[in-house]
């Protein structure tokens, strides 16, 4: 009992705890969120990263030099989950590339804000890494930076903004797999 | 010593002439009445092949230019060429036809040798009479840069792989006659701004000056040649080379060196230096509509008469008189030769065959109204077609393409789109302007995009992409919208790139061999009104010959 009660002294208020687990049981959910979502995106299930989505999503996946600049030009540009799931069709059943293996790797995940409306702001940075079968080596295809607007949809996190902004302004060739 | 077998008398009528590659040299061989004669097998003017061309009167005219060589010697009659052919002994052996690559023909050995050694009985100083198949590097180039026999039909993989091609390319045709398109006026609006460019693969600064004209000069510091200019772009009063600050203004003039004089009376450049003499290396420059060309020959034709006037005509269907506004870039590299990508333009047939896409949807068919245009030099091209409405595809077509899908929609049709904004009867044009600049106007999202060669295995491109001053913002949303089918991430143009790069691949690892264009024989070369045709890469390739002298 006297034990407890020392241990107490040394907690903080139950209102700060909250707040504190909460941001990062948020943390959590962010980051476990990204990794389903690399994860889709490497074994190259478009359909289910369409669904990360919400129906008015923003997807852009624009250079570094066109962002800092505010020109608006994206590799792809998607305006909504609709125009999102043309471009998942259409690479899953029109598109022709070469086969590869890709690695999306997410990291550095900062939640910028959290709103009582269940909008999150956050960032993160990503690599991506592609294996073309008749090459040793897995190059760096892409490195940037992810900014996230999530929003909740039946109390799932989803996605309504995603600026995928890249540092390596020359595009190895051809961006096939989103990142 | 070395008399060999390389035909025999039935494979040559008389007064012909049969090409021969003995120990990896080209030979012309020639039948007149019964005597055999044979000489080097190319034109010592350009590099033509003797074989195709025509035996009269003992002498052999080459198809190219029409120079004339005398059979039996060897020698030059006619200009072009002043240079003598190279002759080879040869004897008939019954039906067969010997030939010895050591010995020159008789005729110029009248005088018996008196030394049995013919090594060294010969002038070593003589390049005429060095084996053929060793030191001599003209005869070496002779040996691998031969155009097939079969003509425009055939293009060899040398063409572009070879790493010599590649620097005469540069020389004769980025840094020839050429205009290379340098920026859009809209990425340097105001005096001081500028952009780094490439003409070829030089890089270059392109920047306007305070007298509001636009100035091209390499990018090479004219001291120890540092790529001075690091930024992709911005705005400055001069360009100031960061390792001794040698400052140089916006027309390129070199306007400060430090220390000219020294310090302390010791040191610095020589009193009777000359910085008028020491600029940086300018460019001619031509806007048109918006759109900046530069050269480095100083008495270029117009810009307009350049292009010609069809190929005008389109680039002015789409610089209509509107002021671009930038929207912003794609680069990719692409591991391919820069020249596929021109032929990727220049070839309709590969439209709905690899762009699925558009098939499936029922956006684009082989049965089109479309026109593949190439202006009289055969160097530039427009891949022009109009929309057609879903319901007048012709099931003939249909069966000829595997992936037309009926009824296959997509979920956001609108991307598709055609607001017409310009006065032409088509909905897509992709203009080819030699050398370097492809005009895409696919509907309403528009782009010029640069060919900038690394080497001949690879290139970059960038894209510069632009809407008009006047669009709202439902206009710029809907042309970003539409980018969704270009650049490197495209529906389409991922699929182009991978394609090139496949085509680069099948040279690297089976080479030494050749391509088939053959489409469309009733066009031999030039403007064809049929997608199923590659007449247009066949007029690329007469004007890129005669560029290169091959
Ligand atoms: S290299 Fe430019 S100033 Fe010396
Ligand atoms: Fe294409």
């Amino acid at each position: 009992m006297g034990k407890a009660a020392l241990t107490r002294d040394h907690l903080p208020d139950a209102a700060a705890l909250d707040s504190r687990l909460q941001a990062l049981l948020l943390h959590h959910e962010i980051e476990s969120f990204n990794a389903r979502y690399a994860q889709a995106l490497d074994e190259q299930r478009l359909a289910d990263w369409t669904d990360m989505f919400t129906e008015d999503a923003l997807y852009v996946v624009l250079s570094r030099e066109n962002f800092d600049r505010g020109l608006p030009v994206g590799l792809i540009y998607c305006e909504s989950k609709r125009m999102i799931h043309d471009r998942a069709f259409a690479l899953m059943e029109t598109s022709m590339f070469a086969p590869r293996y890709l690695r999306h790797i997410i990291g550095n995940q900062i939640v910028l804000s959290a709103e009582s409306n269940g909008t999150v702001k956050s960032r993160a940075n990503y690599v991506v890494l592609q294996v073309l079968l008749d090459r040793p080596d897995a190059t760096l295809h892409q490195v940037g930076v992810y900014y996230d607007v999530f929003r909740r949809v039946g109390g799932t996190l989803k996605l309504a903004e995603r600026r995928c902004v890249y540092d390596n302004l020359l595009v190895p060739n051809a961006l096939c797999i989103p990142v | 010593m070395a008399w060999q077998r390389i035909a025999s008398l039935s494979e040559i009528a008389v007064d012909a002439v049969l090409g021969v590659d003995v120990d990896g040299s080209r030979v012309a061989l020639y039948r007149l009445a019964n005597e055999v004669f044979a000489t080097a097998g190319i034109c010592t003017h350009a590099m033509a092949l003797l074989s195709d061309g025509f035996v009269e009167d003992g002498n052999i005219e080459c198809p190219l230019h029409q120079s004339q060589f005398d059979i039996r010697s060897g020698k030059a009659l006619c200009a072009p060429a002043t240079e003598d052919l190279r002759t080879y002994a040869v004897k008939l052996d019954g039906d067969e036809i010997l030939i010895d690559m050591e010995q020159q023909a008789e005729f110029t050995q009248a005088i018996p040798k008196p030394m049995p050694d013919r090594q060294a009985a010969r002038p070593v100083t003589d390049t005429q009479t060095i084996s053929a198949t060793n030191s001599d590097p003209e005869l070496a180039l002779m040996k691998r840069y031969v155009w097939p026999t079969e003509g425009l039909t055939r293009i060899p993989d040398w063409v572009y792989t070879d790493q010599t091609i590649y620097e005469r390319e540069v020389e004769k045709i980025f840094h020839g006659r050429t205009w290379n398109y340098v920026a859009l006026e809209c990425e340097v609006p105001n005096p001081g701004d500028f952009i780094r460019s490439n003409v070829g693969p030089t890089p270059v600064v392109v920047v306007r000056a305070a007298d509001c004209s636009i100035n091209v000069f390499e990018n090479r510091c004219s001291h120890r040649a540092a790529e001075f200019c690091r930024e992709l772009s911005g705005n400055t009063k001069e360009f100031v080379c960061p390792y001794h600050q040698w400052s140089y203004d916006l027309h390129g003039n070199l306007a400060g060196i430090p220390f000219r004089r020294g310090v302390n009376g010791k040191g610095g450049m020589p009193a009777d230096f000359n910085a008028a003499q020491h600029g940086l290396r300018r460019l001619n420059v031509t806007s048109h509509r918006g759109v900046v060309f530069a050269s480095y020959v100083q008495d270029m034709e117009p810009l307009q008469d350049y292009l010609g006037p069809e190929v005008l005509k389109e680039f002015e269907a789409t610089f209509d008189g509107r002021k671009p506004r930038l929207l912003g870039y794609y680069r990719h590299t692409l591991p391919g030769n820069w020249k596929l990508y021109h032929e990727n333009l220049k070839d309709p047939y590969h439209a709905t065959l690899l762009h699925t896409f558009l098939v499936t949807f029922g956006l684009l068919v082989a049965g089109n109204r479309s026109l593949m245009l190439a202006d009289a030099t055969g160097r530039h091209g427009v891949m022009a077609s109009a929309k057609s409405e879903r319901k007048s595809i012709s099931s003939d077509a249909k069966k000829e393409m595997r992936a037309y899908r009926d009824g296959m929609t997509l979920a956001e049709p609108r991307f598709m789109d055609f607001i017409e904004e310009f006065d032409s009867p088509w909905s897509v044009t992709m203009a080819t302007i030699w050398p370097n600049l492809i005009i895409q106007r696919e509907m309403n999202t528009l782009g010029v995009r640069q060919i900038v060669p690394t080497g001949p295995h690879e290139f970059i491109m960038k894209w510069t992409m632009f809407g008009f001053e006047g669009d709202d913002d439902e206009m710029t949303r809907h042309r970003l919208r539409q980018g969704n089918l270009m650049g490197p991430a495209g529906f389409l143009g991922l699929e182009d790139n991978e394609a090139i790069k496949f085509v680069q691949d099948g040279m690297r690892h089976v080479p030494g061999r050749q391509h088939l264009v053959k489409l469309d024989p009733a066009v031999a070369a030039g403007t064809s009104d049929s997608l199923i045709s590659e007449a247009s890469i066949r007029a690329m390739y007469r004007h890129w010959r005669a560029e290169m002298g091959l």
